[in-house]
């Protein structure tokens, strides 16, 4: 492949509209790359490639919405939190985990059980959507 | 962890000193007549000037300036700030340059300022920052501003995030406010009420430092407050709704007060302060190494993973070692960056700092002093300028000549870490010429 001028950006929301959630894989180490970008910032590799993620993760922090941070946009979502999510294959990235309460999240790290697994879902903004997660509940 | 690319330092090309150092009272322009009116100019110009005769040199001594402001374009109208207002100090025709890191922008005014001194190209550099945080100039008037309202902060705020990925996924700019303190209370193991206490106290020491400090915006003490409010107990009253959670666990005590202000240093090739300061008396601060780093704000634990690294580098490139470090800073319009940095530097020993902090040991008459001045919830946050306006209080705390907020023993080598503009890191170590 080549180093491409290319609508990254664009063909990621692109790819939430039908459905897909897409990152970028590095060809040369395997790192993948969330949200997607042009080059590798494990190994420095200057190209990656399109790769549809599995969705599924590990949440490792867990920090509550407060009046300091969130917006009215956001009583949509439901309860949710913050915090730092671990792709299956890799990635580390901070994101919304949706089903975590105050309570739920006082069990989960008194029952140690971080880190927690989610599943990633595509969620409707105001014009575009993008990608939260949900708590994976124990059967 | 995520991941994170490192840098290897290497040293100056020649070594560089702060001779001079100045800053104006942090302050609401608008709302006092004495300085309602007051122009990016004239503050920028004071803080200048002031830095100038406490070096000893003139404007013709100085071959280049720097100049740091977060938000031109929204608070003054500008987009080539330091092209305005240099003949305010006596530097029409000479070159500068402006650069923007936000509430980093007076840490980088120390790494641009001695780069350029250490390449050998320029001997004398001035660097300086202005920040209206408070106020907004008036369209199509020459001098008049008018309160930066709540809303308009938040729109340009806003800025700060990356518009491809970050603002859609709404957690990296949300994060800001609490993600240091639920790293340090799990990583630690500390409750939720020891990380509490530990918000608060910071809040008590910052504004116990700012009420000997007179350039300080909010002097009166907790202990005041709380007698005001009928609680003999401080902590009765940093724990009640005169003090509300406003975060996850960020009180509203521990948030930046935005104002109005501007600092400035002149920075000179070591081997040259004689001839540059000429009679005076006190000695030149070297700056010994910069470290520097940022994270994307959807980078997990931003501040924290960002702050390792600029630390890492100039530990490495200096060969100082933690204990060596007397005295510290943090920017910390965000109270909990206070207590992180520290310990990440080594400052403070790792899972004991919060301790060091309920105790009161890092107030200005404590063993272990950390923003000496009130830090950014007690000294005040005129954005780009916090970070010189430190430079500022730690170069007087190593001369002696802090007054009522002077530390108990002379610091000789001090630490200034850096951080914002969603989000930069710079950390650097400067050290009293023997």
């Amino acid at each position: 492949m080549a180093i491409k001028l290319e609508k990254v950006v664009e063909k990621f929301y692109q790819g939430l509209e039908e459905g897909r959630i897409l990152g970028r894989k590095c060809p040369k180490c395997g790192a993948v790359e969330f949200p997607p970008v042009y080059a590798c910032n494990s190994c420095g590799n200057l190209e990656t490639e399109w790769f549809e993620i599995s969705g599924k993760g590990k949440m490792h922090s867990i920090v509550m919405p407060a009046p300091l941070s969130s917006k009215p946009e956001y009583k949509a979502l439901g309860k949710f939190a913050y915090g730092e999510i671990e792709l299956e294959e890799g990635a580390r990235f901070n994101a919304v985990v949706r089903g975590i309460t105050k309570k739920k999240r006082r069990e989960i790290l008194e029952s140690g059980r971080m880190p927690v697994d989610v599943k990633a879902a595509i969620y409707q903004r105001d014009g575009y959507k993008t990608v939260v997660f949900d708590l994976v509940e124990e059967e | 962890m995520a991941v994170m690319n490192q840098t290897k330092l290497h040293p100056y090309s020649r070594s560089v000193s702060i001779i001079g150092v100045g800053c104006t009272p942090f302050m609401y322009t608008v709302d006092n007549e004495e300085t309602n009116g007051l122009t990016e100019g004239e503050l920028f110009g004071y803080a200048a000037l002031k830095a100038m005769e406490d070096a000893g040199v003139n404007p013709k001594d100085i071959d280049f300036y720097f100049h740091g402001e977060a938000s031109p374009l929204n608070g003054s109208n500008y987009l080539t700030p330091n092209v305005q207002i240099a003949n305010w100090f006596g530097m029409k025709g000479k070159g500068s340059i402006h650069h923007s890191e936000a509430c980093c922008t007076g840490y980088y005014a120390v790494e641009e300022a001695v780069n350029a001194v250490a390449s050998g190209k320029y001997d004398c550099v001035l660097s300086g920052c202005v920040e209206f945080g408070d106020s907004l100039a008036i369209p199509n008037h020459p001098y008049k501003r008018e309160k930066m309202t709540m809303d308009k902060f938040l729109q340009t705020t806003a800025w700060l995030y990356d518009r491809n990925y970050t603002r859609s996924l709404m957690a990296g700019q949300e994060l800001i406010y609490d993600d240091a303190a639920e790293w340090y209370k799990r990583t630690r193991g500390i409750t939720d009420q020891e990380m509490d206490d530990t918000l608060n106290w910071m809040c008590i020491n910052n504004r116990k430092n700012a009420s000997v400090n007179p350039l300080a915006i909010e002097r009166k003490t907790y202990e005041e407050l709380a007698k005001e409010f009928g609680f003999d107990d401080v902590m009765d009253y940093m724990r009640s709704p005169y003090n509300p959670k406003m975060g996850d666990f960020l009180r509203a005590g521990g948030l930046e007060i935005k104002c109005d202000g501007a600092a400035a240093v002149i920075v000179c090739a070591t081997d040259m302060v004689d001839r540059f300061m000429g009679n005076k008396s006190h000695k030149a601060i070297e700056v010994l190494g910069i470290g520097c780093s940022a994270c994307e704000a959807t980078t997990p634990h931003f501040e924290v993973n960002a702050t390792e690294e600029a630390v890492r580098q100039v530990y490495e490139v200096t060969g100082v070692k933690p204990e060596e470090i007397d005295l510290f800073y943090a920017n910390d319009f965000i109270i909990t960056s206070h207590l992180i940095a520290a310990e990440i530097a080594g400052y403070l020993p790792y899972g004991e700092g919060w301790k060091y902090i309920c105790e009161g040991r890092t107030a200005y008459d404590g063993d272990k002093p950390i923003n000496t001045n009130g830090g950014r919830t007690s000294f005040g946050h005129a954005h780009a300028a916090s970070g010189l306006a430190d430079l500022y209080e730690a170069v007087h705390q190593m001369r002696g000549e802090a007054g009522e907020g002077q530390v108990k023993k002379l610091p000789k080598t001090t630490m200034l870490r850096g951080y914002g503009g969603a989000q930069n890191i710079c950390t650097y170590i400067i050290r009293t010429a023997d």
